[in-house]
């Protein structure tokens, strides 16, 4: 979308400086300006508003944000704990680990009610699946997890993320970095949206695919709803929301149409001359016209190979839906897109959320991601886009060693794990741990920002110049990069 | 790094969220160009100062003078404070500024640890090298004036409308402060827009739709010279002015229908829409807004048996918030704040204010107005069943609660030491604050006194009676049918059949003992009233033992319905265990136990003696909203009604809308003035602190409050001022204005008409109406998500949470219901695919063309050709008269629609190339935009 609006500051109408970014390049080269804006890089370490060119040589320029909706078991994925096998049954307190519940320890949690979500769970419930070592890495990987496992030499592992809500507003905190008691704060997608804009003019730029019935359904917050994540469906007929006429409507018969629009929008502009909100709307519409005809052959797969398809798992009911929005993903990172969210596992707080029968549930839902992600990391490599392409997987927060129930796993904030994958990183690493029951993130401990500052780091883009007067971030907010995994 | 004790006492958890002011933006704008910075050329004001600005003057300051030393000035940096100067000129070393700011103990390090962001290695850097180069600053740099003399804190005046030379343009007062600014800045006004212009602008600004063509042509007829404030009056007094400016208040005041996690009520409050209707009324009698805010705050004090006005609380039952009290209190806190006052006092609630003369504890002072208040819906006359009709309202609930101040705003870490009472800050104070417990009538309290709740729940269970005697009816019939058959193999049938009449024996019964339960509970209430209301003694022994021998008749009445409930559970249970399957057998079986069971206990249980205070469940004429504070499973405590109230909420609302209040009518006037003319007077129209930039039309602001105060608070009268004026009526062309555009290119000085994106509902009402189709029925519950597509309501009514808002007005920038002072004017290719495809654009272009196309030409002699009919367009769907050129780009646009011949397209209109062009014009810019 080339018309960048404005977030809102003092004045929630078009700003000046969208007059003086946009109205200056004339009336019909609103859209060709901005794209050639985006050709070179920022010059200046004062703050601007954002110009939709990195602030500094970008290492990737597309993001496939992978969310596992309700919280995934660190210990059953990423992150083996043998010594949850080795203590079943005992509680925290008689395992050589009971300092793990040390209060203080437990004090960055911050509830929205104290009550059960808070609870300690203290019989140490044992690992509900097996875990081998994979790759040159030899990094453990959970049985449940064999495709992923099989490219566990493009990951990045980071096993020490915490966060401080222990109930699913975690979701939001993971996207926007905030508590939900403080407010709605943009997401890491707005974010990027709004600092550096598409690749494509015939695509929006950032797209939302499956479920987020839980968290807030938007992103753009103070940054304003044009950066919002446009929701997309696997559906050649019906991809996006107004995407086509939703009443008979010859093509022919609206391309006569927009082209009249423009005409009289264009006349219109002799007698209201420098109204930017003519020359924005005209090229709105351009967009428009063009996002329409796009968005609908890329969730169209006639021409992907049978074996291409196969490899996401699109040939298997278990894993169809998920695969789909892989695939699409892929085909929209071909086309520039720059940051594509998808959010697995709907129903309740999320697909994923394990209060009882862990077994099962996870059992049910690895088998609806795995072969996919298995699927796109190779596919992504094989065509070369891994390298200018980063992955993330990722979750609201990990769950408790302990038992709830009789086998389940509660919430768990202290201790969880995130893989990320490509986009200049380095390949086949574990950085961060876990103690030896997954309870606490011990060594190089990161904040769930401290993933969006790495993502922000590998696409040039610097938090604190994106910025808006009178929005003050804290510290925390920005995160720091993870250096130690960057290539 | 472990940093996982910095998140939870972060400094500002809380956003404080400080809106930029233009001269930020003209700075941004600086400051986007290449930037040298070296010796010698470092720009104090523009480089240096807005640092200290943002670290280090909140506390050394005008604002406050921590060990006596302001940072404000160079001057009063090198004077310094108790420990002496702060700054060295030429020698940063000898600086302890420097030092400060640069030092990693954290014991020592300026700003402290939560009282602000260190300064950056690049600022700091920075700092130096200006020190180095001998801290240069200008001669005449002023330190910060006293926060108690900014402007927005002082009384208001009157002001006297300026003299102007030249009165010819002259309306109204109004337009006679705007034209000293343009006098003094040699702008010169744009003309008045053309007639067609002003009436939609008019139609759309003051009832939220476009004119009718009956209204165009009345007015095109119209000669009078008045014509222009006849139409003003018109539309005042048309009920629909009341919908289009609630909308606006609505997002002002965070409207908001409930939301939650499926059926789970976590936000607002079930038929919350009693307060929209409210708001509607109250703008079209035109209530004063001083009253309008007095009951918003304090209906339940101030008129606490007034259902009607009872239903303005439902500004603060939208605060509810199922699980967190402090997340619930700190949002009233900072939304009667910003919305009536113009104050940020949320960037108060860790620490004290950093620009405005707020202590952290007047942030909780707030709070503590509001500590006792809850929520509870009450009972409406006809509809004893509060799920599903009922006014959310206040009420205080907690009358003793104490409001603590949290340490750093961290809810675990209240300061229990002192209790925070309720206040005002005192640079806001003119007199002090008198708050006094309000008695509330029996009927407030107690709300099954009133008349309507017995009679309404008698109603209901006796309603019941009539369909359950006709079901057993049938179910006898059924049997009997059964039984002359006289079939060997309907013997099953007819054991079923008499399972089937047994119950419906049985639910008949369940329905007379429940009557009887409520006539015997009814009894007993009016008892215990009786008991309780009378002042003669002599007959106290025996209204106290009717109340006895009530209360006895009422618990025994209850007793017979857990009865009648038992045997009816057991006949159920009886009949499934006949009907069930094999496979069922086994649950069955259990469930029929289970039944057996409760019969015996409600059997034992109506033979046991009545306890001494044994309860029985009053008839409800309110419920409370029960809250999840302390589990999230589980519903709190009940939180039981009060014969008294705090009163605290009258004071506050006493308070804000007392005249001498500095505040509140200025607010008000720049949210008219925003909605009329597209910007406000002062920019950040929530925060009139000392961060927002100093208006340029501050005597006009008070001209306009003084106007609002003493017109008796009448909105409608400001409306009227402010659409009369001249100034309101200017056209939005900037052509021939070149050199004023070249002056104020932004329109800050009003010399022309700025263009409005219009608002979403405007945009869908619009198209409805030129439709024909807009259904105009008032009030009532909000249109439910699934039903609005085939809804022809006003976008008003459409159901409005956070969680669910219509897709197509989400399009075009609809409220966010957390917070809305001003809407977004975006321009995106959303809303082109939003107009161009939708089946409400689709339809209603065709609904348009065709009714267009029905209406004859006054005085027509022939059918009308393609020319009349673009003009016709041109007229209704945008409102202004179409060029030449317009006609002829129409004219070809229609030559190509009908050259292949179309087939499919617009079945059902008797011309695709009309509807196809009203379509265009649904999609032209003018359309969504107020000219």
């Amino acid at each position: 979308m080339t018309n960048r609006i404005q977030p809102s500051l003092s004045d929630g109408c078009l700003s000046r400086r969208t007059f003086l970014a946009d109205v200056g390049m004339g009336f019909t080269g609103l859209a060709l300006g901005a794209m050639l804006q985006r050709n070179g890089l920022a010059s200046t370490d004062a703050w601007s508003p954002p110009t939709g060119q990195p602030h500094r040589t970008p290492k990737a320029k597309n993001v496939i944000w992978l969310f596992m909706n309700g919280g995934i078991s660190h210990m059953e994925s990423f992150d083996p704990k043998p010594m949850l096998t080795k203590y079943a049954g005992k509680t925290i307190a008689e395992t050589p680990f009971a300092d793990v519940q040390n209060p203080k320890k437990l004090a960055l949690e911050r509830l929205v009610v104290p009550d059960a979500n808070g609870n300690q769970r203290n019989t140490l419930f044992p690992l509900q699946v097996g875990f081998k070592r994979h790759g040159k890495s030899g990094i453990e990987v959970s049985d449940w997890f064999p495709h992923v496992a099989r490219n566990v030499d493009r990951l990045a592992v980071v096993r020490s993320l915490w966060t401080t809500d222990s109930n699913h507003g975690a979701q939001t905190q993971f996207h926007s970095g905030r508590h939900q008691n403080d407010g709605d704060f943009p997401t890491l997608g707005a974010w990027v949206h709004y600092g550096l804009g598409s690749l494509n003019e015939n695509l929006p730029q950032f797209i939302s695919m499956g479920t987020r019935e839980y968290w807030n359904k938007r992103d753009g917050h103070y940054l304003g709803p044009a950066h919002d994540a446009v929701p997309l469906r696997i559906d050649p007929s019906n991809p996006l929301d107004f995407g086509r006429a939703e009443r008979p409507f010859s093509s022919d018969a609206q391309r006569i149409g927009m082209d009249l629009i423009q005409r009289l929008n264009g006349l219109r502009g002799v007698e209201y001359p420098h109204d930017p909100a003519i020359a924005a709307r005209v090229a709105s519409y351009e967009l428009a016209f063009r996002m329409q005809q796009s968005v609908p052959g890329v969730v169209d797969f006639s021409k992907e190979s049978e074996e291409t398809k196969a490899l996401y798992g699109l040939d298997q009911p278990h894993c169809r839906d998920f695969g789909m929005q892989l695939l699409a993903a892929r085909r929209f990172v071909e086309r520039g897109v720059r940051f594509i969210q998808i959010q697995h596992g709907g129903g309740g707080a999320g697909a994923w959320d394990a209060h009882g029968g862990l077994k099962k549930n996870h059992t049910t839902n690895a088998l609806a991601v795995d072969q996919p992600i298995g699927g796109l990391l190779e596919d992504l490599d094989r065509r070369g886009l891994l390298d200018e392409t980063l992955v993330i997987f990722a979750t609201e927060f990990g769950r408790t060693p302990g038992t709830q129930g009789s086998d389940g796993r509660d919430h768990h904030i202290f201790g969880f794990t995130v893989w990320m994958a490509g986009g200049g990183l380095k390949r086949g690493v574990v950085h961060g741990a876990t103690d030896e029951i997954g309870f606490h993130a011990t060594e190089n401990r990161h904040y769930v920002t401290d993933i969006h500052a790495t993502i922000l780091h590998q696409l040039g883009l610097d938090s604190r110049k994106l910025e808006i007067p009178g929005r003050k971030r804290l510290e925390i907010d920005h995160g720091k990069p993870i250096l130690e995994i960057i290539a | 790094m472990n940093r996982s004790t910095t998140l939870p006492s972060a400094p500002c958890a809380q956003p404080c969220r400080h809106p930029a002011s233009p001269l930020w933006v003209v700075l941004a704008i600086a400051m986007s160009l290449p930037l040298s910075i070296g010796h010698g050329d470092i720009d104090y004001p523009k480089d240096i100062k807005p640092l200290f600005r943002i670290h280090c003057t909140p506390c050394h300051g005008a604002l406050k003078q921590k060990s006596g030393l302001r940072l404000d000035t160079v001057a009063l940096m090198i004077k310094g404070g108790k420990s002496g100067p702060a700054l060295q000129r030429g020698d940063a070393g000898k600086s302890p500024l420097i030092a400060r700011i640069t030092t990693s103990d954290l014991n020592e390090r300026m700003p402290p640890e939560h009282e602000g962001e260190p300064f950056s290695e690049t600022e700091i850097r920075r700092v130096r090298e200006w020190i180095q180069a001998g801290a240069p600053a200008p001669t005449d740099e002023q330190p910060e004036a006293d926060p108690s003399e900014h402007w927005a804190f002082r009384p208001r005046t009157r002001p006297s409308p300026p003299m102007i030379r030249n009165p010819a343009w002259l309306l109204n007062p109004i337009d006679a402060f705007i034209t000293r600014e343009h006098q003094s800045h040699s702008l010169t006004h744009q003309p008045e827009a053309p007639r067609a212009i002003l009436l939609r602008r008019l139609h759309l600004d003051l009832v939220g739709l476009p004119p009718t063509a009956a209204e165009t042509a009345a007015a095109e007829r119209d000669r009078s010279p008045d014509w222009y404030e006849r139409t003003v009056d018109r539309l005042l007094e048309d009920p629909r002015h009341g919908e289009r400016w609630a909308r606006h208040w609505m997002d002002i005041w965070r409207y908001s229908d409930w939301w939650g996690l499926g059926d789970q009520l976590r936000n607002s409050q079930k038929h919350i829409w009693h307060w929209r209707d409210w708001i509607v009324e109250s703008l079209n009698a035109d209530l004063p807004y001083d009253e309008m805010i007095r009951q918003m705050l304090a209906a339940d004090e101030l008129y606490p048996n007034d259902l009607g006005k009872l239903r303005a609380s439902g500004y603060l039952a939208r605060n509810f918030f199922l699980f967190n009290r402090n997340q619930w209190l700190e949002e009233t806190v900072e939304h009667v704040s910003k919305g009536f006052l113009g104050l940020t006092l949320n960037c108060a609630k860790c620490h004290d204010h950093k620009y405005d003369p707020f202590s952290q504890e007047d942030f909780y002072r707030m709070r503590a107005f509001f500590e006792p208040y809850h929520v509870r819906v009450e009972g409406l006359p006809g509809e004893p069943d509060l799920a599903r009709d009922g006014i959310p309202r206040a009420y205080d609930g907690w009358p003793d609660n104490p409001t603590y101040r949290f340490v750093r705003g961290q809810e675990n870490n209240p300061d229990k030491s002192s209790p925070v009472a309720p206040g005002i800050p005192s640079v806001l104070s003119f007199s002090p604050l008198t708050i006094q417990a309000v008695t509330l009538p029996d009927e407030a309290w107690e709300p099954e006194r009133r008349p309507w709740v017995l009679v309404g729940h008698r109603a209901a269970a006796q309603s019941k009676i009539a369909p359950r005697a006709a079901a057993l009816q049938n179910a006898r019939a059924k049997l009997l049918g059964l039984q002359k058959l006289d079939a060997p193999t309907a013997t099953n049938a007819i054991a079923e059949a008499q399972g089937e009449l047994r119950l419906a024996e049985l639910t008949l019964a369940l329905a007379e003992t429940e009557f009887t339960s409520v006539e015997r509970r009814s009894e007993s209430m009016r008892a215990a009233w009786a008991r309780k209301g009378n002042r003669n003694p002599e007959i106290t022994p025996s209204l106290a033992q009717a109340e006895t021998n009530g209360s006895h008749a009422a618990i025994r009445a209850e007793r017979d319905v857990a009865l009648a409930k038992a045997r009816h559970g057991l006949a159920a249970a009886e009949l499934k265990r006949l009907q069930a399957t094999a496979d069922k057998k086994e649950s069955v079986e259990k469930d029929f136990k289970k039944a057996q069971e409760a019969l015996e206990k409600a059997q034992e249980k109506l033979a046991t003696p009545f306890g001494p205070d044994e309860p029985y469940v009053r008839l409800p004429g309110a419920l409370w909203t029960p809250t999840r504070f302390l589990d999230s499973t589980k519903d709190d405590p009940t939180v039981v009604f009060q014969p008294k109230s705090t009163g605290r909420r009258k004071a506050l609302a006493e308070w804000i809308t007392d005249a001498r209040n500095p505040l509140t009518a200025r607010v008000a006037v720049n949210h008219l003035w925003n909605r009329h003319l597209g910007s406000p007077l002062v920019a950040t129209v929530f925060d009139f602190g000392r961060k927002s930039p100093p208006p340029i039309h501050r005597e006009l602001i008070d001209w306009l409050a003084s106007e609002l105060i003493d017109s008796g608070w009448s909105l409608k009268h400001l409306h009227r001022l402010i659409v009369n004026s001249a100034t309101y009526r200017m056209n939005s062309s900037v052509a021939g204005a070149e050199l004023n555009l070249a002056k104020d290119p932004d329109n800050l000085r009003w010399w022309r008409r700025s263009p409005i994106r219009l608002e979403a509902q405007v945009v869908r009402d619009s198209m409805l109406s030129l439709a024909g189709i807009l259904d105009l029925t008032r009030g009532g519950p909000s249109v439910a998500s699934a039903d609005q597509a085939a809804s022809t309501r006003r976008s008003l009514y459409f159901y409005h949470s956070n969680n669910d808002r219509n897709l197509f007005l989400t399009t075009f920038d609809e409220a966010n219901v957390k917070e809305c002072y001003r809407r977004e004017q975006t321009i995106v290719p959303q809303q082109a695919l939003a107009l161009s495809n939708s089946r409400l654009a689709l339809d209603a272009a065709a609904q348009i063309a065709s009714r267009l196309s029905q209406r004859d030409l006054p005085g027509a002699r022939r059918p009308m050709d393609d020319t009349d009919f673009i003009h016709r367009a041109f007229e209704a769907v945008l409102g202004f008269t179409a060029s030449n050129a317009e006609i002829a780009q129409c004219q070809l646009a229609m030559e190509a629609w009908r050259k292949p011949p179309e087939i499919s397209d617009s079945a059902g209109t008797e011309d695709p190339a009309r509807a196809h062009l009203i379509w265009a014009l649904i999609n032209h810019n003018d359309f969504v935009t107020l000219r």
